[in-house]
């Protein structure tokens, strides 16, 4: 299907610049409506639900000037069907399975022209993608029509599917994660476009007869031209009333000390998440060049311009195959950035053992390591380590272990010495998950991903009991929830290849308990205890809080 | 005049339903009143705001400082606190020919979006007139808002809280362009103030200090704009929404692909989640007029007058993002919470709302007293209980555990206690 490159405001020869992409072929509804997505194009601030309009073989191409483009509604809806289901469709293919959504319905209800306001958001409420529409220099932008703001959207959509307590309050990684998360795959999945790619490296004449410079090629100059150029053309559309993550992310240089600072810019969660959207696109610059070292050049001095696009491109679909597929080897709750740095190169060296070709992983700790990002795993590859922990399967049956939880309990319980569990909290297994991942080989990986969580709910006066102290200002009678879990990685035998947790505290490990000390003052200090709190923040409200929406000052309210 | 220093204060509170309209008092032995009126606005009347409304109040406040006002007081542009400088009451005030009209920095006209820039504006100035600029251009769609409530409410999707909640936040934000052109022309001379700013006082109130601590600037604080570590500017991102204020779009109910055709046949899916949307709508409207409310309620004066030892603090609507830059921000904050430590009488900031009397401040009251005695702190405030906030999620007006300090600790006044249409007003005296 035909979908545009980035946005309108991205034009080539005076054409909005469309590319095609690969969907799942299935048959649609009018609206599109098919089996994952079902647009309704309902626009609030009118009152009025336009027609749903019927796919044929035809509207595959798109509209054929820009005007038909921009006010053809029909147009919109399949731009919007189209990029989910792609989205979608990298996730499935990442993990190896198929992606529910994080509400209790399998079609994603994808509104276009939702109301006339300059926000996108996703609604697990509405179980729904809402896009804005807002005037500007004469004319109607669309959010519908932005490539990496529908992306973004959909990431949050599937992210909350796979690992729903990710938008709880827990920490300021966790904070930060959900939004950085989104934009690492909106934008790798606009750098996954060669079109888009070969359009931002050729701009302001620097391709002649489809060659380009070496020198227009190396590191700091692609991040001038391809991301801050993409940073521009985003800018140029919205006319800087969207939060240029892009831009911001590529600005701040490489500190490792970046994220320590207890009170400064880069505690605030929208901050934080750009660091690690900025290690991610330094780790694709650098991998990309380094794939042009390779290349043979023309007349010496040049590359060509097909070949260096083909390569940037190819670099951000293995990044991007690379940030999904580590979401099954994250804990199930409480992440932090170095719990996501582990998951990404154990995920990848399962799958992906050979990397030769890239060096991504190399150069993914090289960068998230510029950025004071270090692997959770603690060892020198930054790689989680199996945990060689002998469960007894006596009276588990194998074959329901791939798909059932109850049997994935009842191995869970038997082994809870073994898994480190509490008894006496409450014990869930909360997904169990097959998957058949497949390496560039060819061989299929097979293995099932379950996800158990632990909670206890007591009096704060009781915090001592797991080895925490009641922050100062807690009324003793306050009712706290500490929250732990696994995600545990099963081989295709039911035996244990990863534990990967955060476990709940426990007066037996120090380590826990300081984690989790400092976790409880943070969510103390933000307010997560307190009446109306929402645990599961509409992402509508994040997105003004990216845009500075103010928040009460701890302590000093009524 | 027979003696330099006033011998009595009076604080006078006039019931305008919810708002504010202070008449601060001095007395001098052998000489003429001091007046000065701090804010006169309403957006709701109670049962007890005298007949003829903020009319009648304003031909009281004529009467009651002797047909002068040394200086009037707008602390922030909020309908709530300037609307009865519009209209005849307007005139009645502007009548009284105060000689100093006193306002917060963001209504200097130059910094107006309509006017012309200024030769050579600086890049404070620049930016001042762009949040200036942005803060005007959310007061429009605050108007679009509140004109589009009546529509929501009919459409039967929005609960009745969410409905009433707009509808004032819509009013009370509303641009009062009358009011602030009144303001603008009033009294001998506009003086717009920032923290530290010196206003002359001496001749008009002898033996009175006066201290401006609150709003900063840009420069001074760039948490006004909540955005410590940005560019304080950013924080106004909702930009899109000016174009969307200027075509009025917000209201014109034209659907904007008129040729596209409407559907007849409604899928369930669609069913279920128009009216969700509807509601989301609603609810994003409210987001955006609460985050212009904040905005303008940290554009608020807040004052200290002292006279004869005893410290008068009017803080007008100022949240704790305002408050923040004196109490918190500058490096002589300790100095600063230890002068008001020492106040006698305090305004309670925002008709008593839940963020706008920092606790460091109540905590820091030295003359806090659960018993009573001459020296005992006295409060005062102008509010109307549920019009705003909802108590389900802690956010009423007035806060109720608020005023359960308040009243706890020490001698505590509000217009809701006012029982009587003929005498409409609470007073709080002081000799000095």
């Amino acid at each position: 299907m035909s979908v545009l490159a980035q946005d309108p405001g991205v034009v080539r020869d005076g054409r909005i610049l469309t590319s095609r992409v690969a969907v799942p072929w299935e048959d649609l509804e009018p609206g599109p409506v098919g089996a994952r997505v079902h647009v309704v194009d309902y626009d609030a601030a009118t009152q009025t639900l336009y027609k749903p309009v019927p796919v044929g073989p035809g509207d595959f191409d798109p509209p054929e000037s820009n005007a038909a483009i921009l006010a053809d509604p029909g147009f919109h809806a399949l731009n919007a069907y189209a990029l989910v289901m792609r989205t979608l469709g990298r996730f499935e293919y990442a993990l190896g399975r198929r992606v529910a959504w994080g509400f209790a319905a399998h079609q994603l209800k994808v509104l276009p022209h939702a109301f006339e306001e300059m926000n996108a958001f996703y609604s697990r409420e509405a179980q729904s993608l809402v896009f804005g529409y807002y005037p500007r220099d004469g004319r109607l932008r669309f959010m519908c029509l932005s490539h990496d703001v529908v992306v973004h959207e959909t990431t949050h959509a599937l992210l909350d599917g796979l690992r729903w307590r990710f938008m709880r309050p827990s920490s300021p990684d966790q904070a930060a994660f959900h939004e950085a998360f989104a934009d690492i795959v909106a934008l790798l999945s606009v750098f996954a476009l060669d079109d888009v790619v070969g359009h931002l490296v050729a701009a302001e004449g620097r391709a002649d007869r489809g060659r380009i410079a070496k020198k227009d090629t190396t590191a700091d100059a692609l991040m001038v031209s391809v991301l801050l150029g993409l940073a521009d053309e985003m800018e140029s559309e919205s006319g800087g009333a969207r939060v240029n993550a892009l831009r911001r992310s590529v600005l701040i240089p490489p500190d490792a000390l970046i994220l320590n600072d207890e009170r400064g810019e880069f505690r605030e969660p929208h901050r934080r998440g750009e660091v690690l959207v900025a290690a991610l696109m330094r780790t694709f610059v650098d991998a990309w060049t380094r794939r042009l070292d390779s290349l043979g050049t023309i007349d010496r001095h040049y590359l060509d311009l097909g070949r260096v696009a083909e390569e940037g491109a190819a670099v951000a679909e293995a990044l991007l195959m690379m940030a999904i597929r580590a979401l099954d080897y994250t804990p199930p709750i409480h992440i932090r950035f170095g719990d996501y740095l582990s998951a990404m190169l154990t995920a990848d060296t399962e799958v992906r053992f050979d990397d030769t070709r890239y060096g991504l992983r190399a150069s993914i700790m090289e960068w998230f390591g510029r950025y004071g990002i270090r692997p959770s795993s603690g060892g020198e590859d930054g790689l989680w380590t199996q945990p060689q922990l002998p469960l007894g399967h006596e009276g588990v049956r194998l074959g329901s272990l791939q798909s059932d939880p109850v049997e994935v309990f009842r191995l869970v319980w038997a082994n809870r010495g073994h898994l480190r569990l509490d008894p006496t909290a409450f014990t869930r297994v909360a997904s169990v998950r097959p998957c058949i991942r497949t390496s560039p080989d060819g061989m299929p990986l097979r293995e099932t991903v379950a996800e158990c969580l632990q909670y206890v709910k007591i009096p704060a006066c009781q915090l001592e009991l797991y080895g925490l102290e009641v922050p100062e200002g807690m009324p003793p009678s306050l009712q706290v929830e500490l929250e732990g879990g696994s995600t545990l990685v099963l081989d295709e035998y039911g035996r244990l290849k990863y534990e990967i947790h955060n476990r709940l505290p426990s007066t037996d490990r120090k380590d826990s308990q300081e984690t989790a000390q400092s976790r409880l003052q943070y969510l103390w200090d933000h307010g997560a205890f307190d009446r109306g709190a929402s645990l599961g923040a509409r992402l509508a409200t994040l997105h003004r809080a990216r845009a500075g929406e103010p928040a009460l000052a701890r302590g000093e309210g009524w | 005049m027979a003696n330099a220093s006033p011998d009595r204060a009076r604080i006078r509170s006039y019931n305008v339903g919810f708002g504010d309209s202070y008449l601060l008092t001095f007395s001098y032995p052998g000489g003429r009143d001091r007046n000065v009126l701090i804010d006169f606005g309403s957006t709701r009347s109670s049962g007890f705001t005298p007949k003829g409304g903020l009319l009648t109040i304003a031909e009281q406040i004529r009467m009651d400082c002797g047909g002068s006002l040394e200086m009037v007081v707008a602390t922030h542009r909020h309908a709530d606190h300037i609307s009865g400088f519009a209209g005849k009451s307007g005139e009645v005030i502007g009548s009284l020919d105060p000689d100093i009209v006193l306002q917060p920095w963001t209504e200097q006209p130059e910094l107006d979006p309509a006017a012309s820039a200024p030769a050579a504006a600086s890049r404070q100035t620049l930016r001042a007139r762009t949040m200036v600029s942005r803060l005007a251009d959310l007061q429009h769609l605050a108007g679009l808002v509140a004109r589009e409530v009546p529509k929501l409410r009919a459409s039967g999707q929005l609960s009745k809280t969410v409905a009433d909640q707009l509808s004032f936040l819509g009013e009370t934000n509303l641009k009062n362009a009358p009011a602030v052109r009144n303001l603008m022309t009033m009294g001998g001379r506009r003086i717009y103030a920032h923290f530290g700013t010196k206003v002359p006082v001496s001749r008009l109130l002898p033996g009175v200090k006066l201290d401006v601590l609150g709003p900063p600037t840009l420069n001074q604080s760039a948490a006004i704009a909540h955005q410590a570590h940005v560019d304080p500017l950013e924080f106004w991102h909702l930009a899109a929404l000016r174009a969307a204020a200027a075509r009025g779009a917000v209201s014109s109910g034209d659907p904007i692909f008129p040729r596209a055709p409407v559907a007849r046949v409604i899928s369930q899916e669609a069913r279920w989640v128009i009216p969700q949307i509807d509601r989301m709508r609603a609810e994003e409207m409210l987001a955006i007029v609460r985050i212009l409310d904040g905005a303008l309620n940290n554009t608020s004066l807040i004052l200290a007058f002292e006279a004869g030892g005893k410290m008068f603090l009017f803080p007008g609507d100022a949240q704790i993002e305002n408050w923040r830059y004196a109490l918190f921000d500058r490096d002589d904050s300790a100095e600063i919470r230890q002068r008001l430590s020492t106040a006698a009488f305090y305004k309670v900031g925002h008709h008593g709302s839940l963020n706008a009397t920092p606790r460091t401040l109540w905590n820091g009251f030295a003359h806090r007293s659960e018993t009573g005695g001459p020296g005992r702190l006295r409060t005062m405030v102008s509010t109307l209980a549920g019009k705003h906030g909802a108590e389900a999620r802690g956010t009423e007006v007035p806060r109720k555990t608020l005023i359960a300090a308040l009243e706890k600790l020490s001698a505590f006044q509000t217009t809701q206690g006012i029982k009587s249409r003929k005498e409409f007003w609470i007073d709080c005296e002081f000799d000095l």
